[in-house]
Parts: structure tokens; C-alpha cells; sequence
């Protein structure tokens, strides 16, 4: 997969702080990566910089294997988390006045956003003023300002923050159609649930540097902590110091108890199960995945 | 710089403030308010004459009372019961309206039986006077006196004698072309054209600076900012909003000058129906054949004199320049007002830097206006080099035809500045509007510029 975004070595200052320290980070063409990191970490100066509405002190940007060039911010959208609109414009003239900017025709702006007004059945609306809209609507408004001029990177800074669950659903199936359709996706965010649920690839950035970068499948197969949870009928199992551990126990609601044990290091999965298996009811066993949450926690708590 | 996003900035920017109800309730009711001013204005003079302030006269010498005419302002009287000894009790005790209906005395004159050589009248009041009442005794009472004086002569046609003595000049002033003309000028046409055209950039830049800035403002407010900005460059941003708000306010001026010339025109109008109505075709020709003809036919008179005046003025100069003065001043001061709309969060926060460059600017007027006594004096030479208070002082100066090299130094030094500034606000712009939540101070915006 070529990589759509190289960034290399980038360093960004500002009068009292530095917002980024030699921050690498490459994006794959066609994926939906997740820019992480608790607030102040770098992720808007990164974006911003990626935008081109600031210029990094160090390092280069390339785009599809070119330093960027003015010209392509036609090619990538950007929805910041800090977003308004012009109060006064009417809806279709608003998304039109975007997507110029952007480099189409005055018509094909218009097709596109009656278009997409539609997809988000907004249609009738399109000649009122923004400001008759409703919160969850004029977000709507901002996300097809972001995606009308068919950008091939788009950039969603906290996309869901301000939206009622049912929109924030709708926007995300919009996100992911448009990856299926062959856009790539930038993600900011630090709400990790929707990144398990929609990222392929993360970088974690944390007091302006990358701690934690790759695939989300490796990243978590990377933190395991060798805990499995076995379900059995009994309600309590007994430790056994020279294979496993116990780090949990809790009645499970279908009868009997969920184990979480900690394998001893070098002893086999198998190994357990023939240990238990003479003495319990086995009715489950899974390895447990730590969630982004707690790789974010762990990383960024860990490393203070 | 790209010159298509340029252009949609603009013409978003003038399309927003051009269908805002205030543009269109201010562009209508500023002439309309001029006008009912002025209506308001003339109906408080007529007013005024009917009500002349009574002013009673005791006149110890018993000649000269009959010397005090009524004025619009003053109704002079001499009431029979007043008296240097009771004038005070009476004064104080009057009521605000007598049996009659009077009002009640504003002022009591007092002449001296012997006024002939002491040649001193009091005026008694509760309160201080206006000094109009004293100018008009004081002239009335000399002529008086002047008169009797020259009367107690006893030589013959001496009044006349006096009177033929008396020599009035009239200055009128010429001023040489290159092309070996002579035109007749006016000094106060030349300082009435002056200030006005240097207040209209005052006023230019006062509203439509402050309009920039509000509509900067806006846009952070609005947090649309940043969407902007990841499409079009920060100065693209500026300089459409600049250029922007310029075309609203020529639109504005535009459609003023439209009433005006409409208004003219209905007036003109009138005034020819009332010439035919009294039966005046001398008027009625003149009316029709225009201002040169009028200037042919009254040529002896001042009107005539006047017209003369306003065509011996030098307008392709003046509106060239002005134009040249305008622009560069607005630049400069508009690029001033984007940047300091930037680095604030919202419009009440913008007044301490709003206060410096509005000080300049009025400042630049009091300059302006005392460049009218003495145009080619050392401050006005240096202000309208100063490109700060240049477009305002200069347009006093202009008139009385400024020195080329001073001119061209001034234009250039102005350009030159404008072109810093701009480029300075588009440095402070680029940082101020992606700034939120802090107070910026003078000090941060230079951190910005570097």
C-alpha cells in the first residue's frame, strides 16, 4: 500500500512550548488512521501543519511521495474541531462557497452539495440560513462543507464531539463509506472507542512526541498481558503459583464464574487447560485484549 | 496568492454586509437624517426669530433707547417702571408669565445719562448673557452715538463726506497656470474642499476600519476561521475582507451620491417652477443654460465670481490625488484595524487596540484643520509626509497646490508603509486568528510579527 502522507522529523515551536518533538508518521493510502493523544499533545499543530495552515519549523511533509504544495489543499478536507459557519449564508450557498474555494465550478459545487444535501436529508433546508438550523443539522452542513470537493485525505478533528449518539452513528457510516469509496481518513480524536471501532492504523502522541505508533490489531496484540478468561460452572478455581495466577473472579450471569488468570511467563495456554480441565466444568476460554483505552492510559500514564 | 479565492473572499464579504439590514437602514437613513436635520435646523431659526428674548432699557440720558432696534433675538423695551434703584427688586420678582402673557425679562440694559463721554453701558441679569447681546448693543449704541456725534457738528453733508471716505477692498485672488491662464481663486473654497475631502477619508476610514475589524472578529467568534483557512491562505482571507468592505463603502457613497444628484435635481426643479411662477425668464434662462452660462450673465456679480472660483480649481489634480491618498490611507489603516481584529476573541475586548489607532486618526483631522490657517506651514509640511496622518493632512494641503517632489515623497513614503503594514497585519493575522482563550496584548503581536 503506498503511503498518501510522509511526515518526517517534523518539529514545531512555539514562544513558551514545543507542540511537536521529531514527530514520523506515515499514512497509508486508503486507510482510517487514528491521530490520538490527550489534549495539548500535538494533534491539531500535526494537523495543521498537515493542512498547511501552519508551516513546521523542522522536518517535510510529503503527499503521495511530494512536498506538499499549496495547491493541495484542494486535494484534502479538513473539518477542525474549533468549526462554525457563517451564521447569515444560506445553506446551499454556504457549501458552494466552500467547495470553490476548493477549486470547483460555481455548478458543480452546487450539484454536489444538493447531492450530499439529500444523503443527509437536509434537502429542504437548502435555502434556509444557518442559523434556522439545529446543532446536530448545521454539524451535518459542516461535515458536507468538508467532503464536497471529493478530497482523497480527510481530516475529522474530534468529529463526534457535539453530536447526539444517532448522528454521531450517521456520520461515522458517512466516514466509512467514503473510505470504501477510496478516501483516506485522519481521525483525531481522544475518544477511543470509536477508534476500535473504525481505525486500521494509530499513532499516539503524547507531551508533542509519537509513544505509540502501527496497525490497531498489533498494537493490542503488542500489550497483552497474557490474561485469559475461562468460564466455568464452579464458582471459584484454585490457584496453581506455578502456572497461573487469578486476577479476577466474577459470577457470570448465565451460572457459574468468570476467571481471569495470568499465565505464568513460558508456560503454554495449553498447559492450563490440561491443568483445569481434569477439575472444572470448562464452558469458555478466550485470551484477553487489552482495549485502546487502557494502551492509551497505560502509555500515557505509564511513560510520566 | 490566488486570485479566484481572492475574489469569492470579496465577494462573500461584500455580499454579507450589503444584505445586512443595518447597511441598507443606514444607507437610507443617513441622507434622510442629513435632510431632516437640516429641515430641523432651519424650523429652530424660524423658531427662534418668533421668540426674541425681551430685554428691558433704562435709558438715563433718554436719547439713545429709541437707538436699540429689535433683533430676531432681542426685543428691546423700555418699561416706564423701571428704575436703577428698584431694577433688581423688579427683576428678581418677576413671574414667568405676566398679565399680558410676556415672558419674562432676560437682560435689563442700563445707559448713563452722561453716555456721550463716558461711553459705557451696563447689562444687568440673574445669569450670564450671551455675547451676542453685548455685540449687538455695543453696535447699535456706537452707530448711535457715531450719527449724533457727527450731527452735533453742524457741518454741512458731513455724513456724506464720512461715508464717501470710506474705501472697502475686496480682495480677489488669481492664480497663474502653466498655460499662461489666469484664474480667479477662492481661499475658502480652497479650505472648504480641503477639509471636506479630508473628512470624508476620516470618516471612510473611522467606519469602514472598524467594519473590518468586526467582521475578523466575526469570524473567530463564528470559529469558521480555521475552515477557511485550510482552503485559502490567511492574507488571501485578509486582504478579500479589505478589499471587500472597500466596495461596500464606495457602493454606500455611490448610492448617497445618486440621492443627492436626485435630490438636486427635484430641488432644481422647484426652483424653476417657482421662477416661472413669478413670471422671471431671465431666471428661468439661466436656470436652463446651465452653470457656465449663469457665470456669463452674472459674471460682475459674487455668484458669478464664485462659479469662476469652483472652475478654476484644479479637480482633475485634486480628485486624482485624493483617490491616490484615499486608497493608500485605507490600505494602510484597514490592514492595522484586520490585525488587531485578529487577535482578539470577541468585539469588547478589541477597544485597547482600537483606542491608539482611532487617537491618530482624529488626531490627523485637528492637524488637517489647522493646516486651513496655514497650509504650507512646518507641521503640515511634516505631517502629510508622515504617512499616518498624510491622507488626511494632504488633503487640506492639496488645494493650495503642494510642491511635486513633496507630493510624490508623501504618495510614496504612503505606499511604501501600507505595503509594510499590510505585509506586518498579514504576519499578525496568520498567528491571531487560530488564537483563542488568551488575551493578547501589543507585546504578543510583535512576538507574532517575528
Amino acid at each position: 500500500m503506498n503511503a498518501l502522507i510522509e511526515a518526517s522529523g517534523i518539529v514545531k515551536r512555539f514562544d513558551c512550548h514545543t507542540a511537536l518533538d521529531g514527530v514520523d508518521l506515515t499514512i497509508p493510502e486508503g486507510t482510517i488512521y487514528g491521530l490520538l493523544g490527550p489534549n495539548g499533545a500535538g494533534k491539531t499543530t500535526l494537523i495543521r501543519i498537515i493542512n498547511q495552515i501552519t508551516n513546521p519549523d523542522e522536518g517535510t511533509v510529503l503527499l503521495n511521495g511530494k512536498p506538499l504544495h499549496p495547491s493541495d489543499v484542494m486535494r484534502v478536507g479538513y473539518l477542525p474541531e474549533e468549526r462554525g459557519l457563517y451564521k447569515k449564508m444560506k445553506v446551499i450557498d454556504h457549501i458552494v462557497y466552500l467547495g470553490r474555494l476548493k477549486g470547483m465550478t460555481a455548478r458543480d459545487a452546487r450539484a454536489e452539495g444538493e447531492k450530499w444535501l439529500r444523503r443527509m436529508h437536509l434537502e429542504e433546508w437548502a435555502t434556509k440560513k444557518i442559523e434556522a438550523l439545529s446543532k446536530g443539522m448545521a454539524q451535518k452542513v459542516q461535515f458536507i462543507g468538508t467532503v464536497v470537493h471529493h478530497p482523497s485525505l480527510m481530516i475529522f478533528d474530534e468529529p463526534f464531539s457535539g453530536f447526539d449518539p444517532v448522528n454521531a452513528e450517521q456520520l461515522k457510516q458517512e466516514i466509512l463509506a467514503l473510505n470504501r469509496e477510496g478516501a483516506t481518513i485522519l481521525f483525531s480524536t481522544h475518544n477511543m472507542s470509536s477508534v476500535e471501532e473504525v481505525c486500521n492504523e494509530i499513532s499516539l502522541i503524547n507531551h508533542s512526541k509519537v509513544v505509540l505508533q502501527g496497525n490497531v490489531a498489533e498494537v493490542r496484540q503488542r500489550f497483552k498481558k497474557n490474561v485469559f478468561k475461562v468460564r466455568v460452572a464452579e464458582p471459584v478455581v484454585a490457584p496453581s503459583p506455578e502456572l497461573f495466577d487469578i486476577v479476577g473472579i466474577e459470577p457470570d450471569v448465565m451460572g457459574g464464574s468468570q476467571v481471569m488468570v495470568r499465565l505464568v511467563p513460558g508456560v503454554a495456554m495449553r498447559e492450563v487447560i490440561e491443568f483445569l480441565n481434569p477439575r472444572y466444568n470448562i464452558l469458555g476460554f478466550e485470551e484477553l485484549f487489552p482495549t485502546m483505552n487502557e494502551i492509551f492510559i497505560e502509555t500515557v500514564t505509564g511513560k510520566n | 496568492m490566488n486570485k479566484t479565492r481572492l475574489w469569492l473572499v470579496l465577494r462573500r464579504e461584500y455580499l454579507s454586509i450589503v444584505a445586512k439590514k443595518s447597511f441598507i437602514v443606514t444607507t437610507i437613513l443617513v441622507p434622510f437624517l442629513i435632510v431632516s436635520l437640516g429641515f430641523a435646523m432651519g424650523l429652530m431659526m424660524v423658531l427662534n426669530e418668533a421668540e426674541g428674548d425681551r430685554v428691558a432699557v433704562i435709558d438715563q440720558s433718554g436719547r439713545y433707547a429709541s437707538a436699540l432696534e429689535n433683533t430676531s433675538e432681542y426685543v428691546f423695551e423700555s418699561p416706564a417702571d423701571y428704575t436703577v434703584a428698584n431694577m433688581r427688586d423688579k427683576f428678581e420678582s418677576q413671574e414667568d408669565d405676566d398679565e399680558e402673557g410676556n415672558a419674562p425679562y432676560y437682560a435689563i440694559v442700563v445707559i448713563p445719562a452722561s453716555v456721550d463721554s463716558i461711553l459705557q453701558v451696563s447689562v444687568y441679569s440673574s445669569s450670564p448673557t450671551r455675547s451676542s447681546l453685548r455685540e449687538e448693543v455695543e453696535s447699535q449704541l456706537s452707530k448711535a452715538i457715531t450719527d449724533a456725534r457727527v450731527a452735533s457738528y453742524g457741518i454741512p453733508e458731513l455724513d456724506r463726506i464720512i461715508k464717501e471716505s470710506q474705501a472697502e477692498v475686496v480682495v480677489r485672488t488669481n492664480t497663474w497656470n502653466a498655460d499662461g491662464e489666469t484664474s480667479v481663486t477662492s481661499d475658502d473654497l480652497m479650505s472648504v474642499i480641503g477639509m471636506a475631502l479630508a473628512f470624508l477619508t476620516y470618516m471612510f476610514v473611522l467606519t469602514y476600519g472598524a467594519m473590518i475589524m468586526s467582521s475578523v472578529v466575526e469570524d473567530k467568534v463564528n470559529r469558521i476561521v480555521e475552515v477557511i483557512v485550510s482552503s485559502c491562505k490567511p492574507i488571501e482571507l485578509m486582504l478579500g475582507k479589505i478589499m471587500g468592505v472597500a466596495l461596500v463603502g464606495l457602493t454606500q457613497v455611490a448610492i448617497w451620491a445618486v440621492l443627492l444628484g436626485v435630490g438636486l435635481l427635484i430641488l432644481s426643479g422647484i426652483g424653476v417652477a417657482g421662477a416661472v411662477a413669478a413670471g422671471s425668464g431671465a431666471a428661468l434662462d439661466a436656470a436652463s443654460m446651465g452653470p457656465d452660462a449663469a457665470a456669463v450673465i452674472t459674471a460682475d456679480g459674487e455668484f458669478g465670481e464664485m462659479i469662476q472660483a469652483i472652475l478654476g480649481v484644479n479637480w482633475l489634480l485634486l480628485l486624482g490625488m485624493f483617490i491616490v491618498y484615499f486608497i493608500g490611507g485605507y490600505l494602510l489603516y484597514a490592514s492595522l484595524f484586520a490585525a488587531f481584529g485578529s487577535a482578539v476573541d470577541q468585539q469588547s475586548d478589541a477597544n485597547q487596540f482600537m483606542t491608539p489607532l482611532m487617537m491618530i486618526i482624529v488626531f490627523s483631522l485637528f492637524i488637517g484643520q489647522s493646516c486651513m490657517q496655514n497650509p504650507d506651514g512646518t507641521l503640515g509640511v511634516v505631517c502629510s509626509i508622515i504617512p499616518f496622518t498624510s491622507p488626511i493632512v494632504m488633503m487640506v494641503r492639496l488645494p493650495y497646490e503642494v510642491p511635486v517632489w513633496e507630493m510624490l515623497t508623501s504618495v510614496a513614503i504612503l505606499y511604501g508603509t501600507a505595503a509594510f503594514f499590510t505585509w506586518l497585519s498579514a504576519r499578525i493575522y496568520r498567528r491571531g486568528i487560530l488564537m483563542y482563550g488568551h488575551k493578547s496584548t501589543f507585546a504578543d503581536l510583535w512576538r507574532w510579527v517575528k
